[in-house]
């Protein structure tokens, strides 16, 4: 199969459609094979998942720039509208598919641990800043940003600027 | 599971931590001079490299703290 065989095979579904390419040698890929068919199932009937052996198709591989497996790309109408490499969680898996299905980028999440930390760090740089005499700047700059980037995913102002962003540049 | 992270999550909080009270030594004027200068900048370093979860000098060497 090649690129454009794979547009017209997409182009022809009427909903969403999650391409994986995988191999069998690919541990992440085996890895991650339970949480993706589980969550293809969930999703049956509303998002499909085609899944594509990356050994028998490289030249696609080629054609669409993938550089590692597994990847997904999201296809909307026959269009990418999102990719993503490397192993994900079941979590991770459902965003993914809960966005193809709304016909958008699924929004950034961070961990649980991730944000604990940025939040905790960027609470004693400000904290820090604000106790020191000389209240320097930068210190509280640093704190502010950091705790901003533990809940930025969650911040609405964040989330319109950047889809704003991203329509002007696609 | 993001391969890059090469840091286990107690070594990120250890960075996190050393980070923070070197900037609290450098900017808190307890270490003053050229060190205090140094400890303002270098503290950085541990804090940044532990949010991440990606360290450079670990990339280079071939360590990972990080089992997974």
């Amino acid at each position: 199969m090649n690129q454009s065989q794979l547009h017209e095979k997409l182009t022809s579904r009427s909903h969403p459609v999650i391409v994986e390419f995988w191999a069998p040698w690919c541990v992440p890929c085996r890895a991650m094979a339970p949480a993706l068919e589980q969550t293809a199932r969930e999703f049956s009937g509303r998002v499909e998942l085609l899944r594509i052996n990356a050994d028998e198709h490289p030249d696609l591989l080629r054609d669409l720039r993938i550089f590692g497996i597994p990847t997904l790309l999201v296809m909307v109408d026959g269009k990418e509208i999102y990719r993503r490499t490397g192993a994900l969680s079941g979590g991770d898996l459902q965003a993914i598919f809960a966005s193809a299905l709304a016909g958008e980028r699924p929004a950034p999440t961070l961990r649980p641990a991730d944000r604990f930390l940025r939040g905790g760090a960027g609470m004693a740089l400000l904290v820090l800043a604000l106790a020191l005499p000389s209240q320097p700047l930068l210190l509280a700059l640093a704190g502010g940003a950091l705790l901003f980037s533990a809940v930025y995913d969650r911040c609405p102002v964040y989330r319109a600027v950047s889809a704003w962003i991203r329509g002007r540049i696609s | 599971m993001n391969q890059w992270i090469n840091e286990s999550g107690i070594d990120r909080v250890l960075r996190v931590i050393i980070g923070i009270v070197l900037l609290a030594l450098g900017w808190g004027g307890v270490v003053t001079g050229g060190w205090g200068v140094f400890l303002k900048i270098i503290g950085f370093v541990p804090l940044i490299t532990g949010l991440v979860g990606f360290c450079p000098a670990y990339a280079l060497l071939k360590i990972r703290t990080n089992k997974a």
